[in-house]
C-alpha cells in the first residue's frame, strides 16, 4: 500500500499532471460557484475531453474538479444566499445572515478553511476504512437507509420560528418529491401527462428558484446592496475567518466525521450530511442562540462536513463501484472510458490509480481553499454591489445554470416558478430550507421503505432486526430529545 | 473467469470483400457535414461509452468532412431521446443509441408512446449481452437444482419496466420458481446496487448482464449458475438451454443504432455500410477492448429483425409482465 502511494505521489507531482490539477481546480471552483452547474456538469462536459488523455491524468483533472466544487459552492451560498451545490445549502443558514452584517470575509475565511481541513480528514478517514470498505458498504440495506433519510428528517429541528409552518414547508417538499414516475408501483404520480415531469422535480432548478430568484426577488423590493446599511464597509475578517476555524476545531472534527460517514450513503449523503452537521453543531453548543442569525460555527459545520462527504461517497465507489454521488457517478465512466472496471477489483488491481484520486482529492482541497482565501476581500465586495447591476446578473446566471442542467428549457421554467414560490414563503415565513430537507429525502426514505416492507412481507417490526437500523433509530430518537434535555436542565438552572 | 470474443471473421471477410471488390454506390448523401447520435442516457454509462467510443470510427467511414457527435439526451427512462429521433427529419443527420428490450418493454406493458420502434431505420447492432443468473458465494444454493429446493425466492432488480425485472419474472415462471410465491424485490437504483444487495442477503437471486456481473463473479462475491444466449462465453457456467431450459436463450441487453423512419433506401444503405466498415475496423476492436464493449456486430436488416424478434418474445411472456408490486 505504502508502495502505491508512493507512486501515485510521485507521478501526481510530475510536470504537466500539476496543471491538469490547478486547472481542474480552477473549473471546480467556477463551476461550483454557479448555482445550477456543479461538480457533475463539469465532469459531463470534460469527459469526452478526455478521450485523448491518458488516464492517470484524466483522474488527477477529475479529483481536481470535485474537491474544489464544495468550496466554490459555498462562496455563493455566503454572499448571495444560493448554494452552489445543494450540500452547501446549510451554508446559507449563518453564511449570508454574516454577509448582510459586512462580515462576509469572516464567513468566506471560516468556510474555505472548515472545508480545506474538513476534505483532509474525510480522506484520512477513508483511507483508514478501505480495508474495510466493503464490510462497511454492507451494512447499510433497505431497511438502513430508510432509517438514515428519517435521521436526516431530524435535522428539520434546526428550523427556527413556527413549527407549524416548517411542517407544512417539510409536507410540501416531502409531496414535490412524490412528483414523477414510481419505477416500483409503474405508475406516474402528478405528472399531468407532462414528459418533462417523468423524471420529477430537479434539485438544482428547485435550489435556483428557492433561492438565488427568490433572494433576487427580495432584494429589488427592499432595494441596495446585500449588506445592510452601516455594516462594514472595509472588507475584512478573512484572517478571523481562518481562525475561527481553528478555534472551533471541535465543530470541524465532528463535521468531518459526520460528512465522511453520512456522504457514503449514496445518492442524498452530501446534502444531508451537511445538514445533520449544522444541526447537530446547533443543537449541541453552548448559546446557540445565535443559530441561524450569523453564527460562525454553523458555516464551519456545514462545511467542514460539505467537503469530507466527498472521501465518503468514495467508499461504495472503491468497495463496490456504486457512486455515491452525482459527480463520482460520472467519475466511473471517465474510469470506464480509460479501461478500468469499476467494482470490487478495481483497489486490488488499479491501488497505486486509486491512491493518484485521493491525492488529487486532498491537493485539490487544499489548494481550493487557499485560492478563495486568497481571492475572499474580492468576492466579499459583491455584498457591496449595487442591486441594479447584481439581480439582472444573478437571476441571468442562475437561469443559464437552470438550464444548463439537462439541456431543457422545462428546467428553466421550474426554476421560474419556484423562485415565485420561494418568495412567498420568504415574505409569509415558511422556512425553504426545511421543503429542501424534505424534497431531498422524500425518495430515499420511500423507495427504502417500500423495499423494506415488500422484503418483510408487510411485517414493519423487522426493521428492528437489522442492527445498522437500530442504532440510526436510536440516534434519530437521541437528535429529537437533545432540545428537551437542554430545556429541562435550563429550567433546572433557572429554578 | 476467462474472457472469450466471440469470432467475427465471416462476416468481417465478407464486409471487406464488398467495400475492396464490388465498392458501394455512393448516390445517395448526408445533408449536413453533422451528425449526432442520441444517447438516452446520461453522460458515463454504458450506452455513453458505446457511442463515444464508436463514434470516430463512423465518422471516418462517412467521409473526410463528416463529424459524428453524441449528444445525451436522457429523460423518461430513454423515452425521451426515443421520441426525438422517431419525430427527426430523415435526412441521416439524427440517429439514436436503443437499449433492447429496455425500449421495447414500455409498448408490451401496453403504454402509449409517441414512437414505433418498428417504424425506425435501423443501422446496425453494436453490442449484445447475455444474463447470467446469480446467487451470493455465500449462499448455499450452488446450482438451479438447488435453487428450486429453496424455501424461499427473492429475485433482486431495478424497477418495473427494466429489461432485468422482464427478465427476472419470465426466468421464475420458466424455473418453475412461482409456486414459491418469490418476492420481486425491484426499484434499485442501478446493476451495481441490486447486485450488492445480493451479496448482502437482501435476496437471493438475481439476473444481470454478463459485463456488469463479471467483476463480482471475479472478486468472489457472487455465484453464477446459469447464462442465457447459445454459449457459455464469458461467464463460464452452462447455458439455459444446456440446462432443459431453452426458453431463456433469448433473454439478452442490446445496444442498436437507428434513424428515423422513411429515411430514403439509398441514404440508409450507406449509412449501414459506413457502420459496417467501421464496426471491422482493427482500431475500433482496440478501443472497443479498452472500453469493455461487448462486440456483437449485425447489420441493419439482421438488427432490424432482432427487434422484431424481441417484440414477439416478450409478448409471448407478456402475462408474466404485470407489475409484482402494484399498490
Amino acid at each position: 500500500m505504502f508502495d502505491s502511494l508512493l507512486v501515485a505521489a510521485d507521478y501526481l507531482t510530475g510536470g504537466i499532471n500539476l496543471a491538469y490539477l490547478g486547472l481542474g481546480v480552477v473549473i471546480g471552483l467556477l463551476f461550483g460557484t454557479v448555482p445550477g452547474l456543479g461538480g457533475a456538469t463539469a465532469i459531463a462536459l470534460l469527459l469526452p475531453l478526455t478521450f485523448g488523455m491518458e488516464p492517470e491524468q484524466a483522474i488527477i483533472l477529475m479529483g481536481g474538479i470535485m474537491g474544489a466544487v464544495s468550496i466554490g459552492g459555498s462562496v455563493s451560498a455566503i454572499l448571495l444566499n444560493t448554494p452552489g451545490t445543494a450540500p452547501n445549502a446549510a451554508t446559507c443558514f449563518d453564511g449570508y445572515p454574516l454577509t448582510q452584517q459586512g462580515k462576509a470575509g469572516l464567513a468566506i475565511g471560516a468556510a474555505a478553511t472548515a472545508s480545506s481541513i474538513g476534505g483532509v480528514i474525510g480522506v484520512l478517514i477513508l483511507v483508514l476504512v478501505l480495508p474495510i470498505a466493503k464490510t462497511i458498504v454492507l451494512w447499510f440495506g433497505p431497511p438502513a437507509f430508510f432509517m438514515m433519510a428519517v435521521l436526516g428528517l431530524t435535522s428539520l429541528t434546526v428550523a427556527r420560528g413556527n413549527m407549524l409552518r416548517g411542517l407544512i414547508a417539510a409536507c410540501l417538499g416531502l409531496f414535490i418529491g412524490f412528483v414523477g414516475y414510481d419505477d416500483i408501483g409503474g405508475t406516474e404520480r402528478f405528472t399531468g401527462g407532462i414528459e418533462f415531469l417523468w423524471d420529477g422535480i430537479s434539485i438544482v432548478p428547485m435550489l435556483i428558484g428557492l433561492f438565488a430568484i427568490a433572494e433576487m426577488m427580495k432584494l429589488y423590493v427592499s432595494g441596495g446592496p446585500i449588506a445592510r446599511a452601516g455594516s462594514a464597509a472595509r472588507i475584512t475578517g478573512t484572517r478571523q475567518g481562518i481562525l475561527s476555524a481553528f478555534k472551533n476545531f471541535k465543530t470541524v472534527l465532528s463535521g468531518s466525521a459526520i460528512g465522511s460517514i453520512v456522504g457514503s450513503v449514496p445518492g442524498v449523503g452530501g446534502t444531508v450530511a451537511s445538514f445533520l452537521s449544522y444541526s447537530f453543531t446547533a443543537q449541541s453548543s453552548k448559546d446557540n442562540q445565535n443559530f441561524g442569525k450569523g453564527d460562525v460555527r454553523g458555516v464551519i459545520a456545514s462545511e467542514a462536513a460539505n467537503n469530507a462527504k466527498d472521501g465518503g461517497a468514495l467508499i461504495p465507489t472503491l468497495a463496490f463501484g456504486i457512486p455515491g454521488s452525482a459527480e463520482m457517478a460520472l467519475f466511473l465512466g471517465v474510469l470506464v472510458l480509460h479501461g478500468m472496471d469499476p467494482g470490487p477489483m478495481l483497489l486490488i488491481e488499479r491501488e497505486s490509480t486509486i491512491f493518484m484520486l485521493i491525492l488529487a482529492l486532498l491537493t485539490a482541497t487544499i489548494f481550493s481553499g487557499t485560492l478563495v482565501l486568497l481571492a475572499a476581500r474580492y468576492l466579499s465586495k459583491i455584498a457591496h454591489v449595487d442591486s441594479a447591476v447584481l439581480i439582472p446578473a444573478v437571476i441571468i446566471v442562475s437561469l443559464v445554470g437552470a438550464y444548463a442542467l439537462h439541456g431543457s428549457i422545462g428546467d428553466v421554467f421550474a426554476a421560474a416558478f419556484f423562485g415565485l414560490v420561494g418568495y412567498v414563503m420568504i415574505r409569509a415565513n415558511y422556512p425553504r430550507i426545511t421543503l429542501i430537507i424534505a424534497f431531498v429525502l422524500s425518495g430515499l426514505m420511500e423507495r427504502n421503505f417500500i423495499q423494506s416492507m415488500i422484503m418483510f412481507r408487510g411485517d414493519w417490526l423487522k426493521f428492528f432486526g437489522d442492527t445498522t437500523t437500530v442504532v440510526l433509530f436510536a440516534l434519530s430518537i437521541l437528535v429529537l430529545l437533545i432540545p428537551l434535555i437542554r430545556f429541562v436542565r435550563s429550567r433546572r438552572r433557572m429554578a | 473467469m476467462t474472457e472469450k470474443r466471440k469470432p467475427i471473421t465471416a462476416w468481417r471477410v465478407a464486409v471487406l470483400l464488398f467495400t475492396v471488390v464490388i465498392a458501394p454506390p455512393l448516390g445517395a448523401e448526408l445533408s449536413d457535414d453533422k451528425i449526432s447520435i442520441v444517447i438516452p442516457y446520461r453522460p458515463g454509462g454504458g450506452f455513453d461509452r458505446a457511442v463515444r467510443t464508436f463514434a470516430p470510427y463512423l465518422a471516418r467511414q462517412l467521409g473526410e468532412d463528416v463529424t459524428v457527435l453524441p449528444e445525451n439526451l436522457p429523460g423518461a427512462g430513454g423515452r425521451r431521446g426515443a421520441t426525438k429521433v422517431y419525430r427527426a427529419k430523415a435526412d441521416g443527420t439524427t440517429l439514436g443509441i436503443f437499449n433492447l428490450p429496455g425500449i421495447v418493454l414500455p409498448e408490451i406493458l401496453g403504454e402509449q408512446l409517441a414512437y414505433d420502434l418498428r417504424e425506425l431505420s435501423w443501422i446496425g447492432r453494436i453490442e449484445s449481452q447475455s444474463y447470467v443468473l446469480l446467487v451470493a458465494a455465500t449462499s448455499s444454493v450452488k446450482s438451479i437444482d438447488d435453487l428450486q429446493a429453496a424455501s424461499t425466492i427473492s429475485f433482486l432488480s431495478t424497477g418495473y419496466g427494466s429489461s432485468v425485472l422482464a427478465a427476472s419474472q419470465i426466468a421464475a415462471d420458466v424455473l418453475g420458481l412461482m409456486g414459491k410465491d418469490p418476492i420481486f424485490l425491484a426499484g434499485y437504483a442501478g446493476t451495481a446496487d441490486y447486485l450488492v444487495g445480493l451479496i448482502r442477503g437482501d435476496g437471493n437471486v438475481a439476473l444481470a448482464p454478463v459485463s456488469s456481473a463479471a467483476k463480482y463473479i471475479e472478486s468472489g462475491d457472487l455465484r453464477p449458475l446459469a447464462v442465457s444466449g447459445e454459449a457459455s462465453g464469458r461467464a463460464g457456467v452452462p447455458t439455459f438451454a444446456d440446462l432443459g431450459y431453452p426458453e431463456l436463450t433469448p433473454l439478452n441487453v442490446q445496444r442498436s443504432v437507428a434513424g428515423p423512419p422513411d429515411m430514403d433506401p439509398e441514404l440508409l444503405e450507406m449509412i449501414r455500410a459506413a457502420f459496417l466498415r467501421a464496426a471491422a475496423d482493427p482500431d475500433f476492436e482496440k478501443a472497443a477492448e479498452k472500453a469493455r464493449l461487448e462486440l456483437s456486430v449485425l447489420d441493419g436488416e439482421d438488427a432490424a429483425q432482432a427487434v422484431e424478434a424481441n417484440f414477439n418474445f416478450y409478448e409471448k411472456f407478456k402475462a408474466n409482465l404485470r407489475n409484482p408490486n402494484a399498490l
